[in-house]
């Protein structure tokens, strides 16, 4: 009886240990050691090597970046890592999570709770700067970069890498199957195409509807053929209404959009996320994935053996447009961290280290991305990895931006981007009439621009 | 002679004040402070064209709500909100009396049985939301992949991505996630009849369904108003599994109220616009939620 006693009295203490000594585990082993001095694994890390101008005190400052992307979650996390390790009086909280919500919208209930990271991953760059959010990149850090885009005459953004281009990533097998011997030249072949695969008893196009940002690549690249290519400065027309979304050429690309989902895309397109693309591309449920080089590495995680192709998808008469031009995002300082010189020093250290020759080419390596730094940098790149870099190399492939990666008198509201991919889902899931439907955008445009000019 | 006067002033006017105001003060003042405070100043910015970032909150009068009225994305959430909260109320009441009757009934494993109708009670929103939406995922979920191995593939539906699906879904996900809440509330409600009532009708000649017709359902009404009234008001403000099930869409599909407030104010930093609508969205509860009240108050016995 008494035995039993004790153990009922001694099971919660050992569980109480336990759980004590777990913690303290972690705590010896996710946070870097306040002394400077001790022996720490950085020294064996490559980039390992503290600069000068690194604050000895021990410094905390918090992160936030758009995970939406497995692969660059991934990479970003491995480099606070190994900056951790190659610092240890720094700390770096971060605040990221998946969440199902747009990243804008995470960050401003980030910025709700009074929780706006210190250095953020900022795609928004014109809201957050007009409301004072954030600050100009340091000096000593624009030089790093071939070039930093600017809004209204300041550089804010440390760019994480150049903007890729969408393409079609086209499994071998399935085109093998249905029959296809040559990549398409023009919109029509590509149709023509999807038709064969139809046939051959496979979902051509799988798509990741769940996630809005994904949305964006399908619908950019019909607006982009249509009416970016050739007007770059649509947007500050639509501004000042001399330009509609009722006019021919967007009303065209919207109508294409709504044609090829309707027919071509996988039935479970909206309840998709990004990140389940890979599996169902790899699978053998679908054949083609529209979207960048960052996906190389998710697909080959996926299945090594799966063997894919890549190819930018081009228009009616054969042009070929792609995303490509450099816009005003990437790392950017917030104006609370920027009034406290022991973070900024920090920050700067950490942007240094990302962007330095060694870590910077694992980054990119891991998303596959096209390097921003001045400094040529360079990586093993895959087969398809070279198709992209020699179509951004083709100087017949015109070079554009999605709708809301435009700045200056093209930036568009900054809450029409989400709004405008949500009423086109609603176009193909009601079999909307286009012409309708982009009345609604003209009214909601206008609507969003006023209320944007009485702030 | 002044610190004495002062002095008795004091302790006169400490006198006069009630222990009991004591004793409240330092809740006005916290109830003031993250209550009252917050919902004048929401009075006010439902006025503004305020973006929720910046410094500057210009007054723009009434055209806020004049939106509310024109828009065709507000009416369809609020035709949303309507249909939600209507089929939650009727389904979980009905649900939770027919648990509630059952376990009241059963011989064996009660407590066991009890438990597990509350076990989803206990699961967050925002877990069960998640849940839901891979048993419900079109390529990966369950219910599809069951449907493909009877050889019924083409019956696979995309229950969160088409329209005509995708509030059925959450409304069944949510019932699924509350019906234990409320048979708490009527296994309570149960306990409270007389045995002597059933036996004497028992003895009648009644059988369990005029039993139940006649004796249970019409001694419930207390607990039916309590149960109705909770009900509604978490329909109402139904927003987690929103949030993570089908983030308002496919398009707008499935918006409601609340989260379209949560949508516009933060997704599309217009925070004026979106408190405008949860001032709406407040009246609209309050003034159901009276109505409700006085309309089931009716129909209780007092026994």
């Amino acid at each position: 009886m008494s035995k039993k006693r004790i153990l009922q009295a001694a099971a919660p203490a050992v569980a109480l240990t336990l759980i004590l000594s777990a913690c303290g585990g972690n705590n010896n082993n996710g946070s870097a050691s306040p002394s400077a001095g001790s022996s720490s694994p950085a020294s064996s890390s490559p980039a390992a090597s503290p600069s000068a101008s690194a604050p000895a005190k021990e410094v905390t400052f918090t992160i936030g970046y758009a995970t939406g992307d497995p692969a660059t979650k991934q990479a970003i996390s491995q480099t606070i890592e190994a900056f951790k390790q190659a610092h240890p009086n720094i700390k770096i909280k971060d605040y990221s999570e998946t969440t199902s919500a747009s990243y804008l919208d995470w960050l401003k209930t980030k910025d709700a709770v009074g929780e706006f990271p210190d250095l953020v991953e900022m795609r928004d760059t014109k809201v957050f700067a007009d409301s004072g959010k954030i600050v100009e990149l340091p000096s000593e850090l624009v030089g790093l970069f071939s070039n930093v885009p600017e809004v209204d005459g300041k550089k804010y953004n440390a760019p994480l890498t150049l903007n890729a281009p969408q393409g079609i990533i086209y499994s071998k097998k399935a085109y093998e199957k249905a029959g296809v011997t040559e990549l398409p030249k023009t919109y029509d072949e590509f149709l023509a195409i999807q038709e064969k695969l139809k046939t051959s008893g496979i979902t051509p196009i799988v798509v990741g509807g769940k996630d809005i940002f994904h949305m964006g690549f399908w619908l950019n690249k019909f607006l982009i053929d249509e009416v970016y290519a050739s007007d770059p400065d649509w947007n500050s027309k639509r501004t000042a209404k001399q330009v509609s979304f009722t006019d021919a050429n967007v009303v065209q690309a919207m109508t294409d959009y709504k044609e090829l989902f309707t027919n071509y895309v996988d039935k479970g397109w909206l309840s998709t996320a990004d990140n389940q693309t890979a599996s169902i591309l790899v699978s053998g449920k679908a054949a083609q994935l529209f979207s960048g080089p960052w996906m190389f590495t998710q697909i080959q995680q996926a299945d090594p053996s799966f063997e894919f192709g890549y190819y930018a998808l081009p228009d009616r008469e054969g042009n070929v447009s792609i995303v490509g031009l450099p816009s005003p995002a990437g790392w950017s300082l917030s104006a609370d961290a920027s009034k406290d010189p022991d973070k900024v020093a920090a920050i700067t250290e950490f942007i240094k280290f990302f962007f330095a020759k060694e870590q910077y080419s694992k980054y990119l390596q891991t998303v596959n991305g096209i390097p921003s730094t001045a400094e040529n940098i360079t990586y093993e790149s895959t087969e398809q990895m070279k198709d992209v870099l020699a179509i951004m190399a083709d100087p017949n492939v015109k070079k554009s931006l999605m709708i809301n990666n435009w700045w200056g008198d093209n930036q568009i509201p900054p809450q029409f981007r989400n709004w405008y991919y949500k009423l086109m889902q609603d176009l193909v899931v009601k079999n909307g009439d286009v012409a309708e439907y982009m009345k609604k955008a003209d009214e909601e445009y206008d609507t969003e621009v006023k209320a944007n000019a009485q702030q | 002679m002044n610190d004495t006067k002062n002095q008795s002033a004091w302790s006169r006017w400490t006198g006069r004040i009630s222990p009991t105001v004591v004793f409240l003060l330092p809740a006005i003042a916290l109830y003031t402070l993250f209550v009252v405070t917050p919902t004048f100043s929401s009075a006010y910015l439902s006025f503004t064209s305020w973006d929720g970032v910046s410094d500057k909150i210009h007054f723009i009068g009434f055209d806020n709500f004049t939106e509310i009225w024109n828009s065709d994305r507000v009416h369809n959430a609020l035709k949303n909100t309507m249909i939600l909260t209507f089929a939650l109320v009727v389904l979980e009441n009905i649900a939770a009396i027919a648990l509630a009757v059952l376990v009241d009934q059963v011989r064996w494993a009660r407590n066991l049985f009890r438990s597990v109708f509350y076990f989803p009670v206990l699961i967050s929103g925002i877990v069960m939301g998640f849940v839901w939406t891979i048993i419900l995922n079109y390529n990966f979920g369950v219910i599809n992949r069951m449907l493909e191995l009877i050889g019924l593939a083409s019956w696979k539906i995309d229950w969160l991505g088409n329209p005509d699906f995708a509030l059925i879904s959450i409304i069944l996900s949510t019932l699924w996630k509350q019906a234990g809440y409320y048979m708490i509330i009527y296994l309570a409600g149960l306990q409270g009849i007389p045995q002597d009532l059933t036996e004497a009708a028992s003895i009648d000649g009644a059988g369990k369904w005029q039993q139940f017709r006649r004796i249970t359902f019409p001694l419930l009404a207390g607990s039916m108003t309590v149960s109705s009234v909770l009900s509604m008001i978490s329909s109402l403000k139904i927003f987690d599994q929103i949030a993570v099930m089908t983030d308002g869409g496919p398009g707008f599909e499935t918006e409601t109220l609340t989260y379209i407030v949560y949508k516009v104010g933060f997704g599309e930093l217009r925070q004026g616009f979106g408190t405008a609508m949860a001032m709406v969205l407040f009246l609209l509860i309050l003034i159901i939620t009276v109505i409700q009240v006085k309309v089931l108050r009716r129909r209780e016995v007092q026994l």
